[in-house]
């Protein structure tokens, strides 16, 4: 079958956006489902028909969406109304859009910002947590126990005080 | 100019220390963060507001609260409720913002209510947590809620501040993206600059011109 000219394909944008918290484990294909979800919640059937949102690629911290042209403006609106994957909670904070997948990837940051280090026991408040640093001061602590366990994010500053 | 998030809730209230909260909303495009209960201070390069949430069901409790925490340091919000109550809360001295407008009445706001705030330089606040946060009809009601008010603001000009009732860092959105958000319910680019520098205006009204020999 004879591919279509470039000319009668149908315009597509990119939309590069940055996961936090870094390394959340949300799965490419449930992120796909959070995003779908978000433009048919905010803008209908119609609308997300049109901007025909979909996960191109995903990293630990971002995720590739690509939508018809025209549609950016809206995806941007819609993917910061996501605020869950799954039963995780995360953030998509686009950072660029394009029109060609291969400008966009020369966008991504060429050093991948370190993994977390190793979780270290820390106390906090009188409760035992581990801790994963980040780039800077940030510090994500997660309280040990089985169920239950209390997600806080601070900073390097706050564990000292303490 | 100050680009300031007019409402955050750092631990205990959320799960993010106020330090944190500064670092992202600093990252994000801020330079200022009103906290309920804080205390003044600048962490990170973003200066933290401290704010007192009022949320009284009379007027004149509203007064006692204001005498008690009013303290000229600390923003003073109010929670809105029906129209004489507003007016009546827009017409107390040291009230600067009147906040949770979406939970009231169409009613509850109207012209007498906007040109009182124009006068007396008392903020409207539009809080962005159910329009990110709630799907449906809620979301709906929200947005249809705001729409109103802006029409309202374009006609008299009342101060607006715009905030995210943030209580994890997970929930801060960057100017940029608060900015599209507004879009939603025709919000120009304009008025949302003009929004995110209200705070700055709030606490240091300008006042007279006096000549100093």
């Amino acid at each position: 079958m004879k591919p279509l000219p470039p000319t009668l394909r149908t315009k597509k944008r990119y939309i590069l956006a940055e996961i936090e918290p870094p390394g959340a484990g949300a799965d490419q294909k449930d992120l796909y489902h959070a995003i779908a979800n978000a433009v048919t919640s905010l803008f209908g059937d119609v609308r997300a028909a049109a901007i025909s949102p979909a996960v191109i690629s995903s990293g630990p911290d971002y995720v590739i969406v690509r939508c018809a042209r025209g549609g950016e403006q809206d995806l941007r609106i819609a993917l910061s109304t996501v605020t869950a994957v799954g039963d995780v909670r995360i953030v998509l904070r686009p950072r660029a859009t394009s029109g060609t997948l291969y400008a966009l990837r020369r966008r991504l940051p060429q050093e991948r910002p370190a993994e977390p280090e190793q979780p270290q026991e820390v106390h906090f408040r009188g409760r035992l947590y581990d801790a994963r640093r980040y780039q800077g001061q940030k510090v994500d602590v997660i309280e040990k126990g089985i169920k239950r366990q209390e997600l806080l994010f601070l900073t390097q500053d706050d564990l000292e005080v303490v | 100019m100050t680009v300031a998030d007019t409402c955050i809730h750092p631990y205990p209230a959320g799960d993010s220390s106020l330090r944190r909260m500064a670092v992202e909303a600093g990252e994000l495009g801020f330079d200022t963060i009103v906290v309920p209960d804080g205390t003044p201070l600048i962490s990170s390069g973003v200066r933290v507001i401290p704010a007192a949430l009022i949320a009284e069901e009379s007027v004149r409790a509203v007064s006692g609260q204001i005498k008690k925490r009013g303290n000229g340091q600390s923003l003073v919000m109010v929670n809105a409720g029906e129209n004489g109550f507003n007016r009546a809360v827009l017409n107390l001295k040291g009230v600067h913002v009147l906040r949770n407008l979406h939970l009231t009445r169409k009613q509850s706001f109207d012209h007498i209510c906007a040109r009182l705030a124009a006068d007396r330089g008392v903020a409207v606040d539009l809080d962005f947590y159910p329009v990110i946060h709630t799907t449906g009809r809620t979301r709906q009601r929200v947005l249809v809620r705001f729409g109103e008010l802006i029409r309202i603001y374009s006609r008299y000009r009342f101060p607006l501040t715009l905030s995210s009732n943030a209580r994890s860092v997970l929930d801060l959105r960057s100017v940029e993206e608060i900015t599209l958000l507004c879009s939603l319910f025709g919000m120009e680019e304009d008025d949302v600059e003009a929004a995110l520098s209200t705070v700055g205006d709030l606490l240091n009204p300008p006042g007279p011109v006096r000549v100093v020999p």
